[in-house]
């Protein structure tokens, strides 16, 4: 019975690893298989004593290779191996890492989202003779083994909704988060509230969470990771994956396309291993702050001497991350930094932190995301530039400190003083007035108007202002489109009767906006930068940061060149400083042509940079999008990490009081909406826009749901609540004045 | 009552429809490679996003438009002639024929069977505004007329005027007109389904949905 | 210059096609008609295709779309186009694409910068006011401030009362509408305030633009235009004398049109009725003159009871009633003047050829536009068939119609519904209204609706106003 038991067992080792290296034809595999069949042969013919020597022998045989093996592994087999319903989950986790715990928010199928699992859990440790029960919350997806109703761990809006609420409740309580990230991505609809506008919000809450955040990644699929990944210690299974997109997304963005055709294996394997996803690359970035290293070819449920290194790391972490905040430190913060974790004792310490540490946990967790990915983009800019740029901030912060905290209050004060008087004085005068009116009331000479009150009704008001005539082009910017002598056809015109217009009319005078149906017309950036925001008169900033091929993605050097010498751009991201009708403010421009206005870490770091200058200036902050593709996938994880640093530098801009303003124009998808963008409490879409998580296509290949035609169009985000109203191309300038002077904060140099 | 299977082999004897494709405006015409006997597809796609078989291009002011086969079927004529040529708005390039569907055999029965309310003279016929919100939200089948109800604005003449809709009460069931079409006299703008009819009504569709064979 | 070589591409219908069309062949042009399925069997298909020889008759999908105009006018070689009255006449992005296509085409009409600058009505009573030309009292430009408006307001009122008007009214307008929308009186300076607001909401909500216009409210005025006529150059202005067109249906349609603009020598006036139409005479030529005006055009004006005439603004295109005009008028004392044909031999860049000296103006004219309406029932248009339309030819007589005489003709509904023009010509006023009568008399028009009821027409209301024309 037992060499069953033993044959059986080798069996699915052996299923197991061809799994994992699934068509690839390897030696040891095929060796093990052959050993395996003929050991299974010879079973009834042979003695027992010899099969459980054949056994035993084939026993080491299969240690020895799969020791072998795991070196072979590659960046895809391991992809297979965090995909594998053998895989540990959330809940293997749970039993055997934590002492105890209790499920929240539902019981296996019984949830609002079975993919995304809350527990509150507790670690008892002894201290002394007494056991302390130190309780976490323990929030991450769950895979299930493979269970249809848990979605492969892809989250829905509500799932990362309610792992928000948890972080709160866990915050209220003063108890450390443990994150488990199992997620390929997350599940991209946009029902209420739209997968972008969820994550947003979760990233934007998290930089604030003022307990300890320790998230274990053991596969991190871009959106779905980030959702509950921003944390201060970020550990990462050996065998995990870290990355921007799956591999084979990014292998359907590689390949073309448009022809429907399947990708091939090898090019999802070598985009696989292009991008960077791997424990080692991403601790080597500084992604992650630990690998916690599994067993060969990866972590199953089995494998209980890893739940216990698993344990004693998380611990560790959470330790790390409280003494990093905690004023006093004992001894036993040498302890642990010396104190290696196999010894498999914890050191104890109360997680507990005072209302101090907390605020200093927060502010240290967004230092260490604003020190990532600083080298992953070309800084052409001179080293005196770096370093004057440096002071410069400083003198700013003060000189707008002085100017309108501490000379405007004053200015503003004596200027309400003021107006009081003279109110005054124009109530005396009117009693006066009405006195001697009352007198004349019967003189009918008193009826005669005055001679400056007739000019007004009877001839041309301020002349010299204003011509007679009308000014000539009345945009600043003409669309190279209307130059053309053809017409265009507008897509309603079935619907609406819309009859074909001029390009000239069309580009020139309508602004690109039709003029029986209101539809909207693809524009250039341009004719915002000009017509809107009056780039003209602006003085652009941070141009020398370009965008890189950090991770030397093959093929993308040319690309850049490519794209550079078309657009003469030299990164999708514009930031200048600007005067709009009297109001200065930053304008962050997010341009398609760039590579589909990805953002990578060279936008990231100009996007950062831009939210501080316009906090150190007291300037309204406005991000227009004219189109986003979302993270720049050929950058990996440097960019994925933009969605968290963005996050977190534009919160603290929104924090501090001013006015961040998104206003999307065409396409804005994925992680940049999920992000930085849409956490914007004031998000405007121009009615052109399209806005939501993933395109019409990726959703319907990853979920096999179709959607209809206007599923991300601006009404739709609108009726979801992402954005907050719609705007006509050629009233933008209008709206954006209006923002500037309704919305907003106190740290507002205007205000 | 309806005679509905007298009406099914009426329109079993003939069940063809031949669609005229006209160009809708002024220009060069580019027929695509077909000829007569070709087949056609109409729009497809869940929500007919995708457009049917392009069955010629018109260029005018260097703006090149598609002229797409509004439903499937085959070509019976189609003017070769035409190829490259300068054409007045109107023209008819070609001929389909095409296989009733069982949805247009629906309407086809169903345009005798409801209480049809014609347009009273030629006109441009639009919804009033609440009716028209009320359509495009929630379907045609949500509004309950009766006798007297603003239903309708007259355009003539560059006047408007409201209508009354007369007739018994209940559903509209379909919708016969687009907004703002010119509608001549007499013309039929929407079939009333009586509430008490509204069963028997179900049974016609659910009869032709099993009784229409739909062919190519 | 003209011969043969022009062929002009009318993008109209109607009444005016045929007028533009029968110019052409008297200056010698080819020329191409566009009709619309609905218009099958109007008359200027017909006339097109029994005068017009080959590439002169196009079926379009819509008179409103440019597009259709020009492709025609590529495919039948026009070198120019002429935009009629309504659709494209006043459009200066049209008349802007004639002109800037890479094909470029005549319009005949003014410049197409000039159409912009007059075609605004702020803009229009800015540079009136500039010449010192005299404008409805009020605003020139919007006003967005309710301070500033409410003060504007008191001041009209005050004005008024200056002016020794018994019950003074202010009109607020949105000044981005127009068509009669977004307009109020305010005859109470207490309620200005919230007309004021409710009309700034408005205009924010129908046009985002708060802006708001104030003027006087003027009672029963008379309505006159002047026209203008000048060639290409912008240098040369002659005019054709005025028309009194005060005779409107209830919207504001006209109906009957009178030169001159008043009779001084046959009513009596409590003003100078000829220094009244001497001004504005002189106005419209020096506005003219300032702009470079390059084409015939019509300087509108109001006429207070008190004789006080105020210009509201300048339609840049030939008009319906020219014919009255020209019925007046005659050049160096040869035949008819037609203002149609000279707008078109100047629109093609002729010199002009005489000034205001070689121009006389004799006697009266009047236009009747014949409709198929009812006056009594809020001018009501009716639909139908025409069966019979006929008048008895006189030589103090002129009928311009697209209605066939010799059958049956249904009339399409999506157009403006005029049947017919008949100008009358007379030595007095009392012989103007005499032929006018006789001619109504005599006319025929007999025609049957869908449901079998008999034509109604404005005959009668068109009889009845001929006794008043000209007075105030």
């Amino acid at each position: 019975m037992d060499t069953d038991k033993r044959l059986d067992a080798l069996t699915k080792r052996l299923d197991y690893i061809k799994d994992i290296f699934k068509s690839n034809e390897n030696a040891n595999v095929t060796m093990l298989s052959s050993e395996l069949g003929e050991c299974k042969q010879s079973r009834l013919k042979n003695h027992l004593q010899d099969l459980d020597r054949a056994l035993t022998r084939l026993e080491d045989l299969f240690s020895f290779l799969e020791a072998k093996l795991e070196k072979e592994l590659t960046p895809m087999d391991r992809v297979r191996i965090v995909r594998h319903p053998q895989r540990i989950c959330l809940n293997d986790i749970l039993e055997n890492v934590y002492d105890n715990y209790t499920e929240l928010g539902g019981l296996g199928e019984n949830s609002i989202d079975p993919a995304m699992v809350i527990a509150q859990a507790c670690i008892a440790r002894r201290v002394g003779n007494k056991v302390v029960n130190q309780p976490v919350m323990v929030i991450g997806q769950e895979k299930g083994h493979g269970q249809e109703f848990r979605n492969g761990g892809s989250v829905k809006p509500w799932g990362n909704a309610k792992a928000l609420h948890y972080m709160k409740v866990a915050q209220a309580e003063g108890i450390p988060i443990h994150t488990y990230i199992f997620t390929p991505g997350s599940y991209p609809i946009e029902d209420y509230p739209g997968a972008a506008q969820q994550i947003a919000k979760n990233i934007y809450e998290m930089g604030q969470i003022n307990v300890p955040i320790v998230a274990v990644i053991s596969e991190g699929g871009s959106g779905g990771a980030e959702a509950i990944g921003l944390a201060d210690r970020r550990l990462m299974l050996s065998h995990g994956y870290y990355s921007v997109i799956s591999p084979e997304g990014a292998a359907a963005i590689e390949g073309n396309p448009r022809t429907g055709n399947r990708v091939s294996e090898a090019l999802i394997a070598s985009c696989a291993k292009k991008l960077c996803i791997t424990a080692e690359d991403n601790l080597r970035m500084g992604y992650v702050d630990r690998i916690i290293h599994e067993p060969v070819l990866g972590a199953r449920p089995h494998n209980y001497d890893f739940f216990r290194v698993l344990r004693s790391e998380v611990i560790r972490a959470t330790n790390e991350a409280c003494l990093s905040v905690k004023r006093v430190k004992f001894f036993k913060a040498m302890a642990i930094r010396r104190k290696r974790t196999q010894d498999g004792k914890e050191i104890f310490m109360r997680w507990a932190l005072s209302n101090g540490a907390r605020k200093r946990l927060t502010e240290k967790r967004h230092s260490k995301f604003r020190e990532l990915s600083t080298s992953a983009y070309m800084d052409n800019r001179s080293l005196m530039l770096k370093l004057g740029t440096a002071l410069q901030s400083t003198a700013w912060s003060t000189k707008s400190w002085l100017l309108y905290d501490l000379i405007g209050r004053g200015a503003r004060a004596a200027k309400q003083g003021v107006e009081g008087i003279q109110a005054e004085v124009l109530q005396v005068k009117e009693k006066a007035c009405s006195l001697i009116k009352k007198d004349n009331d019967s003189d009918p000479v008193g009826n005669n108007i005055s001679r400056e009150a007739r000019d007004k009704i009877l001839c041309l008001s301020s002349p010299a202002q204003q011509g007679a005539c009308l000014e000539d082009g009345t945009w600043k910017y003409r669309s190279p489109q209307s130059i053309i002598d053809r017409t265009f056809s507008c897509p309603n015109s079935a619907e609406e009767g819309c009859l074909d217009l001029w390009g000239p009319d069309l580009f020139g005078d309508f602004g690109g906006v039709c003029i029986t149906c209101g539809h909207h017309f693809r524009m250039e950036y341009q004719w915002y930068l000009y017509n809107v925001f009056n780039y003209a008169d602006g003085f652009e900033f941070n141009s020398g940061i370009e965008a890189a091929n950090p991770l030397d993605y093959e093929g993308f050097d040319l690309k850049l060149d490519e794209v550079r010498k078309k657009t003469g751009l030299r990164s999708s991201c514009i930031t200048f400083e600007t005067r709009m009708d009297g109001i200065n403010a930053v304008v962050i421009c997010i341009a398609a042509p760039f590579r589909g206005g990805s953002i990578g870490a060279a936008e990231g770091e100009k996007i950062i940079r831009a939210a501080e200058r316009a906090q150190r200036k007291q300037l309204p902050l406005i991000a227009y999008v004219h189109g986003t593709a979302g993270i720049r996938i050929q950058e990996g994880t440097h960019g994925v990490l933009q969605m968290p640093r963005c996050t977190m530098a534009v919160r603290r801009y929104m924090d501090a009081g001013g006015l961040y303003l998104v206003v999307y124009d065409t396409n804005s998808y994925g992680g940049t909406v999920a992000s930085f963008l849409g956490c914007s409490p004031y998000q405007f879409g121009i009615r052109s826009s399209s806005i939501g998580f993933a395109g019409p296509r990726v959703i319907t290949e990853t979920t096999g749901i179709k959607v209809p035609p206007n599923y991300h169009n601006a009404w739709k985000a609108l009726a979801r609540g992402h954005i907050q109203g719609i705007w006509d191309r050629r009233e933008m300038s209008k709206n954006v004045q209006q923002s500037l002077l309704t919305m907003g904060g106190r740290n507002l140099y205007y205000r | 009552m309806l005679n509905i299977k007298e009406l099914l082999e009426e329109i079993k004897a003939s069940p063809y429809e031949e669609v005229e494709i006209s160009v809708p405006h002024t220009g060069i015409v580019e027929f695509s490679d077909l000829k007569v006997g070709d087949k056609v597809t109409g729009p497809t796609g869940e929500w007919k996003e995708k457009p049917g078989t392009v069955l010629a291009k018109l260029t005018r002011e260097r703006n090149t438009k598609s002229i797409p086969a509004p439903e499937k079927g085959e070509i019976v004529s189609i003017r070769h002639d035409l190829e490259g040529k300068f054409v007045e708005a109107g023209e008819v390039l070609l001929r389909i024929r095409h296989f009733l569907s069982k949805e247009e055999v629906i309407q086809l029965i169903l345009k005798k069977a409801l209480f049809l309310f014609n347009a009273p003279e030629k006109a441009k016929y639009y919804f009033t505004p609440e009716i028209d919100t009320k359509i495009k939200g929630s379907g045609e089948r949500s509004v309950k007329v009766r006798d007297g109800l603003e239903l309708f604005i007259v355009s003539r003449m560059k006047r408007e005027t409201p209508l009354n809709y007369t007739g018994p009460e209940g559903v509209i069931y379909a919708v016969y007109f687009h907004n703002g079409d010119n509608i001549d006299g007499g013309q039929p703008l929407i079939g009333v389904c009586p509430e008490d009819q509204l069963k028997h009504i179900q049974d016609v569709v659910t009869r032709v949905q099993s009784e229409w064979e739909e062919r190519d | 210059m003209y011969s043969g070589e022009h062929r002009v591409l009318i993008a109209n219908r109607g009444e005016i096609a045929i007028r533009i069309a029968r110019a052409c062949i008297e200056l010698n042009l080819s020329f191409s008609c566009v009709y619309t399925e609905a218009d099958r069997h109007s008359g200027h298909v017909r006339f097109a295709r029994e005068n017009g020889g080959s590439k002169s008759l196009y079926c379009i999908s819509s008179y409103s779309d440019a597009n259709e105009i020009f492709s025609v006018a590529d495919s039948c070689g026009a070198t120019a186009i002429h935009p009629g009255y309504g659709f494209f006449a006043e459009d200066f992005r049209f008349a802007r694409r004639v002109a800037e296509r890479e094909k470029p085409l005549i319009f005949i009409g003014p410049s197409w910068w000039i159409i912009r600058e007059l075609g605004d009505k702020i803009n229009t009573k800015r540079l009136a006011r500039s010449l010192g030309v005299p404008t409805i009292p009020g605003s020139d430009k919007p006003i967005y401030n309710e301070l500033e408006a409410v003060e504007f307001a008191d001041s009209l009122f005050a004005f008024q009362k200056e002016q020794g008007f018994k019950a003074s009214a202010i009109m607020v307008k949105a000044s981005a509408g127009g068509g009669g929308m977004g307009i109020e009186e305010v005859t109470d300076p207490d309620e200005f305030r919230s007309v004021f607001r409710r009309i700034r909401n408005y205009s924010k909500r129908q046009f985002n633009d708060e802006g708001v216009l104030i003027e006087q409210r003027i009672y029963g005025f008379n309505h006159l235009e002047v026209q203008i006529v000048s060639e290409r150059s912008g240098q040369k202005h002659v005019h054709f004398g005025t028309r009194n067109c005060s005779i409107q249906s209830s919207g504001n349609q006209k109906r009957i049109e009178v030169a001159p603009g008043f009779a001084s020598e046959d009513i009596h006036y409590i003003f100078n009725a000829t220094s009244v139409l001497d001004c504005i005479t002189s106005h419209s030529l020096s506005m003219a003159q300032e702009v470079s005006y390059d084409n015939v055009g019509t300087w509108e004006w109001i006429v207070t009871p008190r004789g006080e005439p105020f210009l509201m603004e300048v339609n840049t295109r030939i008009q319906v009633e020219n014919g009255v005009s020209a019925a007046i008028s005659s050049i160096s004392g040869q035949g008819k003047v037609d203002i149609v044909r000279e707008q078109l031999r100047l629109g093609l860049g002729a010199d002009i050829g005489y000034s205001q000296h070689d121009i006389s103006l004799n006697g009266l004219a009047l236009e009747y536009r014949i409709i198929a309406e009812n006056p009594d029932r809020n001018f009501a248009p009716w639909v139908g068939t025409i069966e019979r339309f006929g008048w008895v030819a006189e030589d103090w007589l002129e009928v311009f119609t697209q209605v066939p005489t010799d059958c049956e003709y249904e009339i399409p509904t999506e157009f403006d519904p005029n049947l017919a023009l008949a100008i009358v010509h007379g030595d007095s006023l009392e012989q103007v209204r005499k032929r006018g009568i006789e001619f109504l008399d005599g006319l025929e028009l007999r025609g049957v609706d869908r449901a079998g009821l008999q034509l109604q027409s404005n005959i009668s209301y068109l009889k009845e106003k001929t006794s008043i024309i000209l007075e105030f």
